[in-house]
């Protein structure tokens, strides 16, 4: 069983899944700059600005490098996204996103640029004390392949305040296709965030950092 | 009559000029996302003060002396920020009361 077969199964098992990942979308007329080094397979770094709540335009770049055989890829792209369902209840909040985008691909076996493509989809839901996401993006060009899927769950040790800090505890797996990465890579990562501020970072279960920055104005 | 009729009007005058208004809204879980309501309300210039509570699940703002937010734009101002307004009371009571009432840290 794959990682997404093994998140989809958990989301069965749950009732209901969720993504709170860094979401793509603020709100109407917010901006979103986040930046992520995934443990030396991954560094990503985007910025989007929603005119509206429900969808968001930026773009973003995307290096991606085997630990298998260091096969590099460099993905410069524009991307939409678009807030498909919102669930606002009593005491949690639960979201379905996409997006989709192109651009310019580097690739390292042929020392090439190329054109691009990704598309993705994030389930998210969360309570005060509880967190889930799901998050698999996909990128493709005439020399490549590549989904990066990540599951986090999530729980925090009290109730965050709009003036306080949270603190949350979260343990992440992420399966990479297209030769990145070799089975899930686990990570435990601490995660802090105030009014639009958001740092988290932790280890992965190779020893390596994760850690992923994120601002809201 | 010239007396209850001037007592009555300033009664309702004081009542559709409510210096803080209360809603209740479904979702509210966390203090990064629900920064939206915050910068979205200030924006106002009837807006003098916001206060939002994720335990409460309350977002409360008062106007400025003499102005009001219609329930429009209150309920427009919300879902632009991503939200389900619930209810909207009115209220004479001040933001720093209600912010002490609910233990929150005055700004």
């Amino acid at each position: 069983m794959n990682l997404f077969n093994f998140a989809l199964a958990c989301f069965v098992l749950a009732g209901a899944t969720s993504l709170a990942q860094a979401k793509p979308i603020a709100f109407s007329h917010g901006t979103t700059v986040m930046a992520e080094y995934g443990a030396g397979t991954m560094v990503e770094a985007q910025l989007f600005y929603a005119p509206k709540y429900f969808y968001s335009v930026g773009g973003g770049y995307l290096a991606l490098e085997s630990d298998i055989d260091h096969r590099r890829r460099e993905i410069t792209y524009a991307r939409a996204n678009y807030l498909v369902k919102r669930w606002n209840m009593e005491a949690a909040q639960a979201n379905v996103f996409v997006w989709g985008g192109a651009g310019q691909a580097y690739v390292s076996e042929s020392n090439d640029h190329t054109f691009a493509w990704n598309a993705g989809a994030q389930v998210d839901y969360e309570t005060r004390r509880i967190y889930s996401s799901l998050k698999t993006d996909f990128h493709r060009s005439s020399q490549f392949e590549h989904r990066v899927d990540t599951l986090q769950l999530g729980v925090a040790p009290y109730e965050h305040d709009f003036d306080t800090l949270a603190t949350w505890f979260v343990v992440q797996a992420r399966n990479y296709t297209g030769g990145l990465h070799d089975g899930t890579e686990w990570a435990l990562l601490l995660r802090l965030f105030k009014r639009g501020a958001w740092v988290e970072a932790g280890l992965t279960d190779d020893g390596k950092l994760q850690a992923m920055a994120m601002v809201n104005f | 009559m010239k007396k209850m009729t001037i007592l009555l009007f300033a009664l309702l005058s004081a009542t559709a000029r409510a210096d803080t208004i209360e809603m209740k809204v479904n979702g509210l879980v966390c203090g990064f996302c629900a920064q939206g309501i915050d910068k979205t309300l200030r924006r106002n210039p009837a807006t003098a003060d916001v206060l939002v509570s994720l335990e409460h699940k309350l977002v409360a703002v008062s106007t400025r002396e003499g102005q009001d937010i219609s329930d429009a734009e209150l309920t427009k101002a919300l879902t632009d920020s991503g939200y389900d307004v619930k209810s909207i009371t009115r209220t004479r009571r001040s933001l720093e009361a209600i912010r002490a009432e609910i233990g929150q840290a005055p700004r």
